[in-house]
């Protein structure tokens, strides 16, 4: 299954996304989510990024939070609303909001 | 194209997800895809008409007249909207009244679906 999950929580317990095993997995970072894109804590970002996932963050929340895509870490791409449709039709077939 | 259905439980006002729902399925629509929205829950308060639009304050009803008018189906649940005192008559205009077997039907024929639950 190629699962999209949409992150909108800043603190997530892990575990549960951990437990998925999806052959695909995407993590889509909306709401107070995208600090996990943006935010260290301790000199370390969030654990989230350290699933296997592809991580995509709104860009839109982004900088609604004061932030923007010179603060995101390298390993997720921003996207605007039109691009988080075509995730939704085009790359995963099940989708959760966290 | 595909179908999108979209169940949100969080009101319109002190949430975000709402916001979020109505943006994506604004997004939807403008690509082709057809967009199915139920609201249940506390999201089941937002179809009252008549909504003040305060500066810097949660205005739902504007941009839901709008996707209606470019195709979106929307349903509240009607015993949640009840509930919280609006009755038919207060609703805006072209919003569905049903119950969990709208959404359900909904879901069985779409391609994707997102249930964004409450507070």
């Amino acid at each position: 299954m190629k699962l999209g999950v949409f992150l909108s929580e800043y603190r997530t317990d892990t575990g549960i996304i951990e437990r998925l095993s999806p052959e695909k997995l995407g993590i889509i970072l909306v709401g107070n989510g995208v600090y996990h894109a943006a935010i260290k804590e301790k000199g370390q970002p969030s654990p989230v990024l350290n699933l296997k996932a592809d991580f995509y963050v709104l860009k839109e929340d982004l900088e609604t939070r004061g932030l923007n895509t010179s603060n995101l870490d390298s390993r997720v791409k921003p996207v605007n609303y039109g691009d988080v449709v075509d995730l939704i039709f085009n790359e995963y077939e099940k989708l959760i909001w966290m | 194209m595909g179908t999108l259905s979209i169940g949100i439980f969080s009101a319109l006002v002190g949430s975000m997800n709402y916001d979020f729902a109505l943006k994506l399925a604004d997004a939807a629509l403008q690509k082709g895809h057809k967009v199915n929205l139920w609201f249940s829950g506390n999201a089941s308060g937002s179809p009252k008409k008549n909504q003040k639009h305060l500066k810097d304050y949660s205005h739902g009803e504007t941009p839901l007249r709008k996707l209606i008018e470019k195709g979106l189906e929307v349903c509240t649940c009607e015993a949640c909207s009840l509930a919280r005192g609006i009755q038919k008559p207060d609703s805006i205009e072209g919003v569905q009244w049903n119950a969990m077997h709208w959404y359900l039907a909904k879901i069985h024929g779409s391609d994707r679906v997102l249930h964004i639950g409450g507070e």
